[in-house]
């Protein structure tokens, strides 16, 4: 009898954990991002005690039209960053700071079209970029400090898949907008909205 | 015994130099176009450094036909209206038909104000007023208004560019209502001869002459003065020289003709051949009652631009040495700089030449005293040199050019000289050939991008003319701007100038301009008549505009 108690309190221990292991890799953070016209970035701040390797894949933001594209684009602290220029005209990039840090400014120089150069982020923050050639031209690069982002859609919605159980700060971006953290803790699914305003 | 001649003393004592005011306001055209701000959604800084001074994409943009050098459909953001479907041109595959009319209407309206400040000097002039009568009012402080202007170019496909600006508040600078420049411009037309790419281009209709320095991109307040300069002999009782010219054509008149031109004004070689109308006398277009013109039937339309047959020659030729190191970014529209696109270094060089011949028609009579219309064809030619260089934002540049007009005096049976100006009872029956009338002159300018918004000018205008210093003296009116003291007629120019915006434009500059004077007395020794009481005649001028 003491034997089956055993396996019995065994077994029921093994299912929870089991239960609770295939729940941490599943979760996700959703939700909705009000902010006005345009994409949003939501991400995961920094975790104590918690780094994370860089990524191997780059991220491209094009010049084409007099435009950069993607006008907003997110990847993660240590990430490389390529800069195309797909115009036939003479462009430039160059950002005053990072997150209003004018020592981390930087200016990319000149490059003839079909060509790239690349910068690596190795600081968190929101780099503005522009080009002093032609003053309307604006995009914007977030570096988060987790792996754990994404950029909405026009709507504003966002998924966050993949978090692991924990408590979390989430901050959420917009484009001319204050940024807003909020706590939020992951067992499960979970949902979280934005209302930013200026 | 001679007699002193005295004109009405003003100020006794020492001469004064202060601030005077000037009668005569010069505005300059400005040529931004804000219209291509919004087709392509960029900023005007894409292409002007300080309107309407452009930059070497500016250059580039305006050589092209306005619009973009490569891949202009790329960055249009206003899609043209097709005046036929793309499949028109698999029916008509060699023909440029039929073409499309940009998507909006490419308009940009231009607005500026000035204010200018005199001093004591100006009511110097008050002796000018004949006795008995009121002198002009010369305040000290003035607000003025300036032109409201509209502007309109781009292109219709095919590389056939058009361009249309027009002073539509007052009849400004330019007759026929205030307009500016309307031309077509086909571009690269050398392409259906196998002529290399831009080796010629056409241009149709009024337009600014293809001057090394335009008074269009000027962006000086006052204009340049050689540019103003017209030759007038000298016609004097008193002096024995006498010169039958009065020629007021000028570099600022706009032309009306046809003009070839080829290669780029950002690097390279650049050629100009205008063939244009010939109007000396200065009057606008008039109809005639009996022979209809282009613009309309008789005792309609317009009427002629021309006051004689001849037709005038404008050439120009220059040659631009980019001088960046890199051979991809020297033959580049824009150089690569290590912080960003800029304007080349670069040294330029040209030469102009205008050759033209004015006519004056006199009532005279043949030898046996029969009435006889004589015309007076006086050859006259415009040359001269330019340089431009170019260093980030530093810009110096100059000009120097030469007028000389030949001169036909008129002479009675006996073969005697007629003195001038005629009169009613002396008929001149014939022309002898005297000393031609010149003058000569320029400017030299430096302008420095201190940063993108501020602009600071130095600038040197010169011009030579003795005979403008002689019908100053000779007519005892005192001498106006156009006869000073000296021959020479130089002013330093300085100013500084702030974009507020890309589209509104603060200048300041002050003219320190060349001395004049009202008081002239006959010296009693040589007979010769002299200033005594000359005074620097200067001006300091605001002006605020804006473009959009």
């Amino acid at each position: 009898m003491k034997n089956a108690f055993t396996k019995l309190v065994v077994t029921a221990l093994l299912s929870g954990a089991l239960s609770l292991a295939a729940a941490l890799p599943n979760s996700a953070l959703s939700g909705k991002v009000t902010a006005g016209k345009g994409v949003s970035v939501v991400y995961i701040e920094a975790i104590p005690g918690k780094t994370f390797p860089a990524p191997t894949e780059n991220v491209v933001i094009d010049q084409k039209g007099l435009l950069f594209q993607p006008h907003v684009a997110a990847v993660p602290v240590g990430a490389t960053v390529e800069f195309l220029n797909s115009d036939k005209v003479a462009h430039n990039i160059f950002w005053p700071a990072i997150s209003g840090n004018k020592k981390m400014s930087h200016n990319m120089g000149t490059w003839p079209s079909g060509q790239k150069r690349e910068f690596k982020f190795d600081a968190a923050g929101v780099v503005p970029l522009l080009c002093n050639v032609h003053p309307e031209m604006s995009a914007y690069i977030i570096v988060t400090p987790t792996p754990y982002f994404a950029v909405t859609d026009a709507d504003g919605n966002y998924k966050i898949a993949n978090l692991p159980e924990g408590q979390y700060t989430v901050s959420a971006w917009h484009e001319g907008m204050k940024v807003q953290s909020k706590p939020v803790k992951i067992a499960a699914d979970a949902t979280l909205d934005f209302t930013l305003s200026k | 015994m001679q007699t002193r001649t005295w004109l009405r003393i003003l100020l006794p004592g020492s001469v004064l130099m202060v601030p005077v005011c000037l009668l005569f306001l010069s505005i300059d055209k400005s040529y931004a176009i804000p219209a291509f701000s919004r087709q392509y959604q960029t900023s005007c800084t894409t292409c002007h450094l300080d309107f309407p001074k452009l930059n070497d994409f500016g250059k580039a943009f305006k050589d092209a036909g306005f619009k973009f050098p490569k891949d202009d459909e790329n960055f249009l953001k206003i899609a043209p209206t097709l005046l036929g479907a793309e499949a028109q041109k698999q029916v008509w595959p060699k023909t440029v038909w039929p073409g499309q009319i940009p998507g909006m209407p490419p308009i940009g309206l231009r607005m500026n104000n000035f204010f200018q400040m005199t001093g004591s000097n100006r009511n110097q002039f008050n002796s000018l007023a004949a006795p008995g009568t009121l002198p002009q009012v010369i305040p000290g402080t003035d607000f003025e208004t300036g032109f409201f202007s509209i502007f309109t170019a781009g292109n219709f496909g095919s590389d056939i560019a058009f361009w249309v600006d027009d002073d539509i508040s007052v009849a400004g600078a330019n007759a026929n209502g205030g307009l500016g420049d309307g031309y077509l411009r086909f571009v690269n037309i050398g392409r259906f001869l196998k002529l290399p790419k831009d080796a010629l281009t056409v241009r149709v209709g009024q337009f600014e002459l293809d001057l090394p320095f335009t008074q269009a991109r000027n962006i000086n307040l006052s204009p340049y003065d050689i540019y103003s300069e017209s030759n007038v002999g000298a016609i004097s009782s008193v002096l024995p020289l006498s010169q039958n010219v009065n020629n007021l054509f000028t570099f600022a008149t706009a032309a009306k003709g046809v003009e070839v031109s080829g290669g780029h004004t950002y690097g390279g070689y650049h050629y100009s051949v205008a063939v244009l109308d010939q109007n000396t006398s200065g009057l606008s277009q008039t109809s005639s009652p009996y022979v209809p013109s282009a613009t309309g039937g008789a005792n309609g339309g317009v009427g002629f631009a021309s006051d004689s047959t001849f037709k005038d020659v404008y050439a120009r030729f220059s040659y631009r040495f980019n001088l960046e190191r890199n051979a991809e970014s020297r033959n580049g529209i824009q150089a690569a700089g290590a912080t960003g696109p800029r304007d080349h270094t670069y040294l330029n060089f040209g030469t102009f030449y205008l050759n033209g011949k004015s006519q004056q028609g006199l009532v005279g009579a043949l030898p046996n005293g029969n009435p006889q219309l004589l015309y007076a064809r006086e050859p006259y030619y415009r040359a001269g040199g330019d340089f431009s260089f170019n260093y980030r934002t530093f810009n110096l540049f100059g000009v120097y050019m030469v007028g000389h007009d030949n001169n036909l005096l008129p002479v009675d049976s006996k073969g005697d000289l007629i003195p001038l100006p005629l009169g009613s009872t002396t008929v001149p029956v014939g022309f002898v050939t005297s000393v031609p009338a010149k003058f000569n002159g320029g400017f030299l300018e430096a302008d420095y991008l201190v940063l993108p918004w501020i602009m600071a000018i130095g600038r040197w205008d010169g011009v030579h003319s003795s005979a403008d210093r002689i019908n100053g003296l000779a007519f005892n009116t005192g001498t106006s701007y156009f006869g000073p003291v000296n021959s020479e007629r130089d002013r330093f120019t300085p100013g500084i100038q702030f974009l507020i915006h890309p589209n509104i434009k603060a200048s300041f500059e002050y003219q320190f301009r060349p001395k004049q004077s009202v008081l002239v007395v006959t010296d009693p020794v040589t007979g010769n008549q002299q200033a005594v009481n000359p005074f620097r005649v200067n001006t300091a001028l605001i002006g605020l505009e804006f473009v959009y």
